[in-house]
């Protein structure tokens, strides 16, 4: 099988670029492992204001609905339920329907992995009801399960306000957010001031120092100040933040370097979101973790360099569109994550004008 | 940090460590230990880690690596837990030729004390009922087994540190100055001087005699593993090619591939290993793949270990091998007597860098 350009990962930023490069008539196949597109805007219910200008506020699922049908209007190759599963001699990538393994060569790939969710462990963080927030949103929202009628959150990101309102929405009591830095990390006001007046608990500077409990989780000890206090629970959140899957990067023999407030380690790359590989470029969460407008918005730029690298569109008018798209993410960026946009352009800048040698891991 | 130093080694990895620990057992004081990133980031860190003599050849080098195996029970006891198992060892054979070469295999081991025994189709598939059942034969021997290489490698430098031994990581040699009577290495993080030099590089020895304009002929060659996910035990012996790890996962490889320092892995060799272990153990095609990685091997020009004083050139070392899990017991052993008494209680000679053209090419 040949394609153009070859998308891994149906999530928001997979389907930008792919509507990128099929609407320049450009042939092109997505990758994804489950058998849905959207990734992970599918189960997310709150309402996301700062999207790129090309898109009214929305949903998170509506807006996955919204992708995946524009996709499906053009002739995009979708293997769903499909994965990559290594790269062969020949460069060819490997793919997977979990029987058969076929190869398949692209011209381009873009790789739109997205991040997972990072755990924080403590005793017995394996009893079963300790889950990372994604999960417990997941459970809600897609597969209409309640995970608990007792939950704490470990963290406090704007991730962990959106779910504790979901879940006190279902009736589920919150008795805590547990925070062990000063002051909560969610920089959403309003949502920080609704949890407050639904008197969910704030513990700042507090941790949790074990769990108990037979077969399940049944009551933790938080560590606040000198105090410990002994909590009964059935579900414990933890919102440990998120870092980018890099499996493929790494199977590609790209170079990484490290930037914090983007989720730690992150391929290399430059303003057209090309790495060091000329024929990879990548998007979205993979690309540093940050929020849904930001996501769709690097889709697009890596979607139209794609385009230009294969000579649909001349360089000039890759230029042009993308500088307002650069500007529109700046502006998404700085208003929630401001640090995370000047770790972005540190980045590019390193990659483009490297001062020190040596100093990524491959 | 200290700059002056009795000994320094440059290497962690399973080789140097293992001096590194030895040597401390017998001197405690002024041993360094620099490596470019950290122990287990280079070979050590990727091996399949069998403990392994049977049908190495010619039978002085299985000799050698059997009186290594012996060490393994001591180690343990001294280091502590490297979830060391001697399974013994099977290689199945699938025709009637190689049951020839095997019963010559097995005379030749005899006169140096390894006892193999070849075995009929039915003993094969009684000792590992998963052997596929068209198996004509194996070789076994109980000397062989396997190791943690992780554990191990941690274990030998929890061991040295206690006793004294510094370790300094990300830190590379860049440059080898030999004074009279002295060496002054200088490294990323500072310059350091000492009486006694060993090179233990593994993979990267080659750029490492370099730095002392000596040629040391260690060559790369890829070998790539796949990892299942944990399957109840049920592979009672080390499998050539195929092990179960303590957890349950069933780790393989069996591929050597000359690719430099490239450490990627390429399904076609992955789709080529899986497939040679379903032809051994068939029902390892229902298991589920998890992990591939790759490790380059540190492969001596002639394959056999370096080992010993580098001529011409007072007290510097040299240690570079492959099969470095298995004999790392053996040579901090016997490199510690080498350094410390000047002579070795097994011959090392043929194992001396001298055999090569010393001169860089
Ligand atoms: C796929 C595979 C399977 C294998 N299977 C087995 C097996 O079953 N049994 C067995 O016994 N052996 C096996 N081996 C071989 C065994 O793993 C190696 O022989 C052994 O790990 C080598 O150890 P080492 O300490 O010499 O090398 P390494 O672990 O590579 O250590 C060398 C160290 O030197 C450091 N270094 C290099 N240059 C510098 C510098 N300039 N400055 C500072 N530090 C430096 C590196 O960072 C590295 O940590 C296998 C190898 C591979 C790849």
């Amino acid at each position: 099988m040949e394609t153009d350009v070859l998308i891994i990962g149906a999530g928001p930023s997979g389907l930008t670029a792919a509507l990128e490069t099929a609407s320049r008539g450009l042939d092109v196949t997505i990758v994804e492992e489950s058998f849905s597109m959207g990734g992970q805007f599918i189960q997310q219910t709150q309402l996301l204001q700062s999207l790129p200008s090309s898109y009214q506020p929305m949903r998170g699922f509506e807006l996955a609905g919204l992708l995946t049908k524009q996709v499906e209007d053009y002739s995009i190759r979708c293997l769903l339920g499909h994965r990559v599963i290594g790269f062969y001699k020949d460069g060819s990538v490997g793919i997977s329907d979990e029987i058969n393994v076929f190869p398949l060569k692209a011209k381009k790939i873009i790789v739109a992995t997205g991040a997972a969710e990072n755990a924080l462990a403590f005793p017995k963080w394996t009893l079963p009801g300790v889950m990372t927030i994604g999960a417990v949103q997941t459970l809600i929202n897609r597969d209409f399960v309640l995970p608990g009628k007792h939950a704490v959150i470990l963290g406090s990101s704007d991730f962990a306000m959106d779910v504790a309102l979901q879940l006190s929405e279902l009736g589920v009591q919150i008795k805590g957010i547990i925070e062990k830095t000063p002051s909560l990390t969610a920089r959403d006001a309003e949502k920080v001031e609704e949890v407050r007046k639904k008197g969910i608990p704030v513990y700042v500077n507090s941790s949790i120092k074990e769990a108990r409990g037979i077969g399940k989780v049944e009551e933790i000890d938080i560590v606040h100040g000198e105090q410990i206090l002994t909590v009964s629970v059935d579900v414990v959140c933890i919102d440990g933040g998120r870092s980018p899957i890099l499996d493929v990067f790494y199977q590609l023999g790209c170079s990484f370097s490290y930037q914090k407030e983007l989720g730690g380690w992150i391929p290399q790359y430059n303003k057209s979101l090309q790495t060091d590989r000329e024929d990879v470029f990548l998007a979205g969460n993979a690309a540093g973790v940050s929020s849904q407008g930001v996501l769709l918005t690097t889709g697009m730029i890596a979607g139209v360099y794609v385009s230009e690298s294969l000579g649909a569109i001349s360089k000039q008018e890759a230029d042009i569109e993308t500088m307002s798209l650069w500007r529109e993410l700046e502006i998404m960026e700085t208003k929630l994550y401001p640090d995370a946009w000047k770790a972005r352009m540190q980045h590019v800048e390193n990659f483009e004008h490297p001062v020190l040698k040596d100093q990524f891991i491959s | 940090m200290e700059t002056s130093y009795e000994t320094i080694i440059i290497g962690g990895g399973v080789v140097g460590s293992s001096i590194a620990y030895h040597l401390s057992e017998r001197k405690k004081e002024g041993i360094l230990v620099l490596d470019q990133k950290f122990p287990l980031s280079g070979t050590s860190g990727s091996t399949q880690a069998w403990v392994w003599v049977h049908n190495k050849t010619p039978s002085w080098y299985a000799e050698f690596n059997m009186y290594s195996a012996e060490l393994y029970p001591y180690l343990s006891k001294k280091i502590g837990d490297v979830e060391y198992k001697r399974t013994g060892g099977l290689s199945p054979f699938f025709n009637e030729a190689d049951r020839e070469k095997a019963l010559l295999l097995a005379e030749a081991y005899k006169k140096i004390g390894i006892k193999i025994k070849v075995l009929s189709r039915e003993e094969a598939l009684e000792k590992e009922p998963s052997l596929n059942p068209e198996v004509a034969g194996a070789t076994y021997s109980s000397i062989d087994g396997n190791v943690n290489p992780f554990r191990l490698v941690d274990m030998y430098m929890r061991a040295a540190k206690k006793n004294g031994v510094q370790y300094s990581t990300y830190n590379k040699v860049t440059e080898i100055q030999k004074l009279p009577g002295k060496f002054i290495v200088s490294s990323r993080k500072g310059t350091f001087v000492c009486n006694n030099l060993i090179l233990a590089g593994g993979t990267w020895s080659r750029e490492l005699g370099k730095l002392v304009d000596i040629s040391i002929p260690v060559n790369q060659l890829r070998g790539q593993i796949l990892v299942t996910e944990p399957l109840k035990p049920f592979l009672h012996y080390t499998i050539s090619g195929l092990r179960q790890a303590f957890n349950g996962e069933v780790l393989i490889g069996y591929s050597m591939e000359e690719e430099g320092f490239n450490r990627a892995t390429t399904l076609d060799v992955i789709q080529e290993t899986a497939n040679m272990a379903v032809h051994y153990v068939p029902q390892l095609k229902k298991a589920k793949v998890v992990r591939a990685f790759s490790g380059i091997r540190a492969m001596p020009e002639d394959g056999f270990p370096i080992l010993g004083n580098i001529p011409g050139i007072e007290n510097l070392y040299v240690a570079a091998t492959h099969s470095g899990v298995t004999l790392s017991p053996l040579i901090g052993t016997l490199m510690t007597e080498l350094i410390l008494d000047g002579e070795t209680s097994i011959p090392i000679d043929r194992y001396s860098i001298s055999r090569f053209d010393l001169a860089i090419r």
